[in-house]
């Protein structure tokens, strides 16, 4: 039998505040709990030491404004490297799964970063797919995001890429932060119906998460046939998180663990760190190492506060509806939905909530019949009473055609003349470079 | 002076160590019970030495370890209270349980109160099974012992025949499963170990002696005797940290090495690493259970001079000693034979052995130097994959904090450090073909003793406090308590551990300057709704490991 891989990195010196829910304290009761069930003597579960990323792996994901140092602390690094260890771990056979039990969280961190949003500076998934598909050549990745929180950033970064599944479950956006992820954001006109947002009504329980799993979940998942499966294993919809709305209990994260069988589990947010986080994880964990879950059972769990009402039991189903219509329905092709046009474009207004930054951005993407094409983003963002900070970004995909790649530079040698911006990026994710200008210098 | 006595497999040894100088040496054949050998090691030792001048003893004895490994204990039953979490049934617990209803969380709060009935039933159990020693391991016992507490008045009060013991009172280390085996195995080994000390201090009385003696423990440090009795476990596997403190007594202070003590049947390997033993990362195991037990990192590999050479397939194999080496009169070709083949040892001519190893070479169609190269080339191998391992987990440590991941780069080591007989000749071939630097030290063949007798006593303590629920607990059995101050930040927090260890120092016997060093403090505030609620202190504090003195030596580095 496989062995699972953990590394557990709590960052016990670390806080975005002294008081905020990203803070020091938040797995020190997982750690015990860890710790004293003395599972890590097991020996089908493997402990690594964390690593740091290296810049080139976040600029591969990212264009930080202005640059990867300014957006980043040494935690950030660890914690997008503990990622990349068990993913080497598990490339190198190692492992046959890996959960990186680590702070700080990363995926509400978009593919521009002006700040931190929703306590993410650092997207770790799109570090870890982009990381893996470089050095391994995988192509086909889904990623299967179980925060309550919309899961935009890692939506933002591999909107445009069809060999990225994206799916998210979610509190709905109207009731929670960041006030995204419905249905109709299903992917761009190149990458269509490879982004799947499932958005849950609040206090959805333990049943309701588990038939979205498997009404729409696996069967999509079975379909796109991916390489590798990640999870983002955000632990806030259990029942008494303090920041949002639904009914989730540990068995209920360690079932969808078990079924799910993801080949690496990245923890995301979750912020009930006494009543919640020790026994989630535990789950988890014992759930990845195949061990048996069933007595990992919150001590405040009662089962009858925790039934799931008709009206969300009925809306739940109408959404399972929703998209096994869709997936029965012919989707519309790439040449549709570019409608004939060359170019893609679409305009955006995003929040950065513990930063207080307004970003305006523009994005294009340029339609290319052999690749996914050229992207490109315009985006301005301002601070309250701090001067405004505008940049461009070129992007040429990993799996970008020839004629593609060259029209990036191209591209990149017109842009950086006209120094209209503060700061132009170019990432080359097919040759693995990556190029800042300043303008003026 | 100092003492150091040794009990290994087939010789005990003793030494004398006075200033910088190992001033007599001593070999005896181990007896089956270990007491006599270490009587008779004392005996020989003093037949020309002051008794009144001798400061104290310490022993590194295989007491503890043997009992358990040979299972001569007495059948010992465990009740669980597991609460919340994975189920006993895959953990590694060493004996017969009894799961009960009872839990304790992470704060140490009581979550499930305990069932008396079922305890009752429990013991009804084990005595029918005509077992009279029981463990209580509670999870989070350490936080709080009160439901421990509560199992053991009951079973004293309603079962006097029984033996009890609760986890806490053993070690306070954040894995009930190994506090739980701690627990079981030192209320199992007891009994041996009060005749053990008796025999030991009526052994001294007849011999004049009157200085304290100590035990040494898996970690390298040494416990005082009448202190072993209530941590018995804390002496097994003394011997492989035996070794490697008398290898850093020959080499320096900042000293990293490969300790390689090769043996009849075994090889054990241990790093130093500038001038520390390297422990195990979580700790001992013993018969695959897991203890809470510090001990060095000690990779083990049924390999050494004795191990014999066979030919299965046209390929050269190593299995089990069969005996002594052909040379020195044993029934079948061994490793040792080869080196002195090959001119890396000269324990023995190399004539008695000729004929059978060009036979068997010319059997592989080889020449005998090409047979001699290839084994003593697979040895190394083996020894080397087994030392990748060991240098693998080292760098693969966890680290739960920032500054520990930054922190530098690890160094393997480059030199090997050879103890044992045929470690002379391996050694020398090592260094030939691997470029390492090998050091053979002048006693190597006492190294043992000498590392008993300059151990120093060491304790360690991990200290938690939670100031909101006004609690405080630490790794060493039993010790937790009521925090009658706030506890406002760190620095009050390690004056109030410093005070509580200094006590534990005292009933250790530990002299008073002894250096205290902090190994981590940190502060963690405890908020709820946006509001600080309280602190949660971890303090860990010991006293400065490292041995007494360094040996003056001659010796030849190869």
């Amino acid at each position: 039998m496989g062995k699972t891989g953990l590394v557990f990195f709590p960052a016990f010196d670390w806080a975005i505040s002294p008081t905020h829910p990203e803070r020091e304290e938040r797995l020190l009761y997982t750690r015990d709990q860890i710790f004293e069930e003395g599972i890590l003597d097991n020996s089908n579960i493997v402990e690594y030491t964390p690593r740091l990323a290296e810049e080139k792996d976040i600029q591969r994901v990212h264009f930080c404004v202005p640059n990867v140092e300014t957006q980043t602390t040494s935690a950030h690094f660890i914690s997008a490297g503990s990622a990349l260890k068990l993913g080497d771990a598990l490339m190198a056979g190692e492992i046959k799964n890996g959960f990186s039990l680590v702070r700080p969280p990363g995926h509400h961190a978009m593919r521009v970063v002006h700040g931190n949003r929703g306590f993410c500076n650092i997207n770790n998934e799109a570090i870890l797919v982009e990381y893996l598909r470089k050095k391994y050549n995988i192509r086909k990745i889904a990623i299967v995001d179980t925060d309550v929180h919309h899961g935009d950033g890692t939506q933002d970064i591999f909107y445009h890429d069809p060999d990225v599944l994206f799916i998210s479950l979610h509190q709905d956006g109207r009731t929670l932060y960041p006030g995204t992820g419905f249905v109709e954001e299903a992917g761009g006109p190149g990458a269509y119906l490879s982004n799947i947002n499932i958005p849950l009504p609040p206090r959805t329980t333990d049943e309701g998460f588990l038939k979205v799993w498997r009404k729409i979940v696996r069967p999509l998942l079975k379909k796109f046939a991916p390489e590798l499966v990640i999870n983002s294993a955000g632990q806030d919809n259990h029942f008494t998180d303090p920041l949002a709305n639904m009914l989730v209990s540990s068995q209920g994260y360690a079932k969808i663990t078990e079924e799910l069988k993801p080949d690496l589990a990245v923890l995301e947010g979750g912020y009930a760190i006494e009543t919640a986080l020790p026994y989630v994880n535990l789950g988890i964990l014992l759930a990845l190492a195949g061990q048996d879950y069933s007595k990992v059972v919150e001590p405040y769990y009662r089962r009858e506060e925790l039934k799931q009402t008709a009206d969300t039991t009925n809306y739940i189903d109408r959404l399972i509806n929703y998209w096994q219509n869709m997936f029965s329905a012919n989707p519309p092709d790439k040449e549709q939905l570019f409608s004939g046009k060359m170019l893609y474009n679409r305009s955006r207004n995003i929040y950065y909530d513990t930063d207080n930054i307004r970003e305006q951005q523009q994005e294009f993407v340029y339609y290319c019949p052999d690749c996914p094409g050229i992207y490109q983003v315009i985006s301005e963002s301002d601070k309250t009473f701090s001067r405004s900070c505008g940049i461009k970004g070129i992007s040429i995909p990993i799996y970008a055609c020839s004629k593609c790649e060259e029209f990036g530079y191209e591209l990149w040698q017109k842009e950086t003349k006209e120094k209209v911006y503060d700061y132009y990026y170019l990432q080359d994710k097919k040759n693995d470079q990556y190029l800042m200008e300043q303008a003026g210098k | 002076m100092l003492i150091g006595i040794d009990i290994g497999g087939t010789f005990t040894d003793g030494v004398v160590i006075s200033g910088q100088e190992v001033i007599k040496a001593v070999k005896v054949r181990t007896d089956e019970e270990i007491s006599f050998s270490i009587e008779e090691a004392l005996k020989q030792i003093l037949t020309d030495l002051d008794p009144q001048k001798v400061e104290q003893v310490t022993l590194s004895t295989t007491l503890i370890t043997n009992l358990i490994t040979q299972e001569r204990l007495p059948q010992t039953g465990m009740l669980l209270l597991p609460g919340p979490g994975a189920n006993p049934e895959q953990l590694n617990f060493a004996g017969p349980y009894r799961v009960l209803r009872g839990a304790v969380d992470y704060r140490g709060r009581v979550i499930e109160s305990v069932d008396l009935n079922e305890v009752k039933e429990a013991c009804t159990y084990f005595l029918e099974k005509n077992i009279h020693h029981l463990v209580v391991a509670c999870k989070f016992s350490q936080r709080n012992s009160s439901l421990e507490k509560q199992i053991v008045e009951y079973i004293q009060k309603y079962y006097p025949q029984v033996k009890v013991l609760a986890s806490y009172e053993v070690s306070g280390l954040l894995n009930w499963v190994r506090r739980a085996n701690g627990a079981f195995y030192t209320l199992a080994t007891r009994e041996a170990s009060h005749v053990f000390q008796k025999y030991i201090n009526n052994t001294l009385t007849k011999l004049g002696l009157d200085c304290p003696v100590y035990m040494l423990k898996a970690d390298g440090g040494t416990l005082p005797i009448n202190v072993a009795l209530r941590y018995p476990l804390e002496t097994i596997f003394s011997g492989p940290a035996a070794s490697a403190l008398g290898s850093l007594a020959c080499l320096d202070e900042k000293a990293t090495a490969v300790v390689v003590d090769i043996g009849g049947t075994t090889t054990d390997l241990a790093l130093l690493l500038r001038g520390k033993p390297l422990l195990a990362e979580r700790g001992a195991s013993i018969n695959n259970y897991p203890l809470p037990v510090r001990s060095l990192a000690v990779a083990s590999l049924e390999l050494g001079g004795d191990t014999s050479i066979t030919i299965e397939e046209g390929k050269i194999c190593f299995t089990k000693r069969q005996g002594p080496a052909l040379c020195v009169g044993g029934p079948t070709l061994t490793v040792t034979d080869i080196l002195v083949y090959s001119g890396y040892s000269t324990i023995a001519s190399r004539d008695l052995i000729k004929e059978q190893v060009e036979a068997i070479a010319a059997e592989l169609q080889l020449t005998p130097e090409q047979f001699s190269e290839q084994v003593l080339e697979l040895f190394v191998e083996q020894l080397e994959a087994k030392l990748e391992a060991m240098f693998h987990a080292w760098e693969e440590e966890p680290a739960y904090r920032i500054w520990q991941v930054l922190a530098a780069k690890k160094q393997r080591p480059q030199t090997l450090l050879c103890l044992g007989g045929p470690s002379g000749g391996i050694g020398k071939y090592w260094a030939e073909k691997k470029k390492w630097q090998v050091i053979i030290p002048q006693h190597y063949a006492v190294a043992n003793a000498i590392g008993a007798a300059l151990a120093k006593p060491t304790l360690k303590v991990d200290f938690f406090a939670d100031t909101e629920r006004k609690t405080y607990s630490t790794n060493i059995g039993g010790l937790q308590g009521t925090l009658l101050q706030p506890l406002k930040h760190v620095e009050e927090a390690k004056k109030f551990f410093l005070m509580v260890f200094k006590a534990t120092a005292k009933e250790w016997n530990l002299a008073k300057d002894m250096p205290i060093e902090t190994l981590y403090e940190e502060g963690f505030n405890i908020v709820r709704d946006w509001q600080t609620k309280g602190r949660i202190f971890q303090i860990g504090l010991q006293t400065v490991p490292g041995i007494r003195t360094f040996i003056k030596e001659e010796r030849s580095d190869g």
